[in-house]
């Protein structure tokens, strides 16, 4: 202790300012900026490189001008758009138990959600996969209890994808229900029924006004994530229902149509990154009311 | 109506939390069947196909290649990331809100987008259907886990400490070392964790990087249920919740030590 205290005399300023201008806030940067840049940026600029040979727009002229590229961007969108509503529908109730309901009840909610996070994507379409099959455990039940007669086919069809999708996102989307939840006053709810409003009417002009914003939180990141997903529609899914995920994979490994591939993916990244942006901005428009309120 | 009401909201609170649930709890029973076929309720029980995965040279090779990666790329992450997020921590420089938004970008940005522009990249590098091509990658997609976990534990020191230990006249790195370091090591070893295992089940990047020789884990297993789903894959699968378990118990233990 006593030799490292000797080695400089006048401690902070001799070391921050020894000839080099550069601070070591940089120095501990630059590994991973570097890094990033090589390994990240660069292969997603060699992608919009690929997609334009000479300058030409070409690939993305097709994209948007062939029927098969067109339905399978239609068919992502409709997809995410489904699975987004059902997931933010499911999570509504998830997160207002989670919020009101009490210590115990917000644990065993928290761990049945934090599980299956940590389960691998790939493990759980799996596990879909046995139980949506024909003789899986949902069709024995749904027999099992009359409710068919015959088992439904539901791997290899749209319905699986969504089961599959909902499944991974529903995390996702009951987070920040959650925490805008949490922050409500539930004697808003009961002022209401008090003067007279039923609860339908309370929950419809007050409670859920002021759920909003997690709602569209919770939203717009479930359809950003829904828009890339590739496991889950290629294991669930069939050919015919294609994401714009496997169409991309599919260029590259069987068209081997690097171009168009590079063109596709570029058309993913830039509509992840729209509705990314809408996410930060909707965050924004969030704090800028919060941090407003404080101020009245 | 007010108690049907409640009813009905329970009802849909407790299916919800089935669904979370079930997809979990079946794999492990599935892996003991004495059928041939993956059957819930499991028939029987057998540690067979344990067995047959253990003992099987290619899922041994899988395995190496898995845990060679995931231990590389966990280490290479967890020092660019820590760095990077005590920089963001301590200091102001221009730029800030830009670099911090690149280090995050990995963690939004499609896996597929990545995994082709990698392959594509990475094939004038010789680095496809190489062990170092698949760790870089990984890295890549790890580093934003380490960064909000060092984050988030040196929010909870106090900030006074190191310049307090710099002004005693200790240097940089000794302020590091025997001050800053082990403040964050929650956060740094729990980083590592998430970089572990982001890279033990990633497949989508691993699809394209690698080959019949550094292929991983999940590749075997994305091969088996795409081709015949036998109860040898649910043995597999069984054995990666139960890490993944150990893991993540394993990291929130690292974050209650302070």
């Amino acid at each position: 202790m006593t030799a490292t205290t000797n080695d400089r005399s006048v401690p902070v300023k001799a070391g921050s300012s020894r000839g080099f201008r550069l601070p070591p806030a940089f120095w501990l940067i630059v590994p991973s900026v570097l890094f990033l840049a090589l390994f990240f940026v660069f292969p997603l600029l060699k992608l919009v490189a690929i997609s334009l040979p000479d300058g030409s727009m070409e690939y993305y002229h097709q994209i948007f001008t062939t029927p098969v590229f067109l339905r399978v961007i239609g068919e992502t969108f409709r997809v995410s758009l489904i699975v987004t509503v059902v997931t933010v529908a499911i999570a509504y109730p998830y997160a207002y138990a989670m919020a009101h309901g009490g210590r115990a009840m917000l644990l065993v909610l928290t761990i049945a959600l934090l599980i299956p996070f940590w389960v691998s994507l790939l493990l759980r379409s799996f596990s879909w996969i046995v139980l949506l099959q024909n003789s899986g455990l949902v069709n024995d039940f749904l027999i099992a209890t009359g409710l068919i007669d015959r088992p439904l086919r539901l791997i290899r069809t749209p319905m699986g994808v969504i089961i599959g999708m909902v499944h991974i996102l529903l995390p996702y989307a009951v987070l920040p229900l959650y925490t805008v939840m949490k922050k409500i006053d539930l004697r808003l709810m009961e002022a209401s029924s008090i003067c007279g409003a039923s609860w339908l009417r309370g929950f419809a002009r007050i409670y859920f006004p002021l759920s909003l914003p997690g709602v569209m939180a919770s939203a717009i990141l479930a359809f950003t994530l829904a828009l890339g997903f590739y496991i889950t529609p290629a294991l669930l899914g069939s050919p015919r229902d294609m994401m714009i995920a496997q169409m991309i994979a599919g260029q590259f490994n069987e068209q081997l149509n690097f171009g168009l591939g590079a063109a596709l993916a570029v058309v993913l990244m830039v509509l992840t990154a729209v509705a990314f942006g809408l996410f930060g901005a909707v965050r924004a428009a969030l704090q800028l009311r919060g941090r407003r309120k404080e101020e009245a | 109506m007010d108690k049907l009401r409640r009813i009905l909201f329970w009802l849909v609170v407790t299916l919800t939390a089935l669904f979370l649930l079930l997809p979990t709890l079946i794999i492990v029973p599935m892996s003991f069947t004495t059928t041939t076929t993956l059957e819930f309720p499991p028939v029987g029980f057998t540690l067979e196909w344990y067995g047959k995965v253990i003992g099987a040279s290619d899922w041994q090779g899988a395995l190496l290649n898995s845990l060679v990666i995931a231990f590389a790329a966990s280490v290479l992450a967890t020092v660019i990331g820590t760095a990077a997020a005590l920089a963001l921590h301590t200091h102001r420089f221009p730029g800030k809100t830009i670099v911090m938004g690149l280090l995050l970008s990995p963690m939004v940005t499609p896996v597929i987008v990545l995994a082709v522009g990698m392959y594509m990249v990475f094939s004038g590098w010789g680095l496809v259907a190489t062990r170092l091509g698949l760790v870089l990658a990984h890295t890549v997609l790890a580093i934003p886990f380490v960064v909000v976990s060092v984050l988030a534990s040196s929010r909870m020191v106090n900030p006074s400490l190191a310049p307090a230990s710099l002004g005693l006249g200790a240097g940089h790195w000794f302020t590091f070392r025997r001050v800053t370091l082990p403040l964050i090591m929650p956060g740094v070893l729990s980083g590592a964790v998430f970089a572990f295992i982001t890279s033990w089940d990633e497949v989508v990047i691993a699809l394209f990087l690698a080959d019949a020789q550094t292929r991983t884990v999940p590749i075997m297993i994305w091969n088996q249920v795409r081709t015949n789903l036998d109860p040898a894959t649910a043995a597999v699968a069984a054995i990666l919740i139960v890490l993944s378990a150990l893991g993540v118990l394993l990291s929130y233990k690292f974050r209650e030590s302070r």
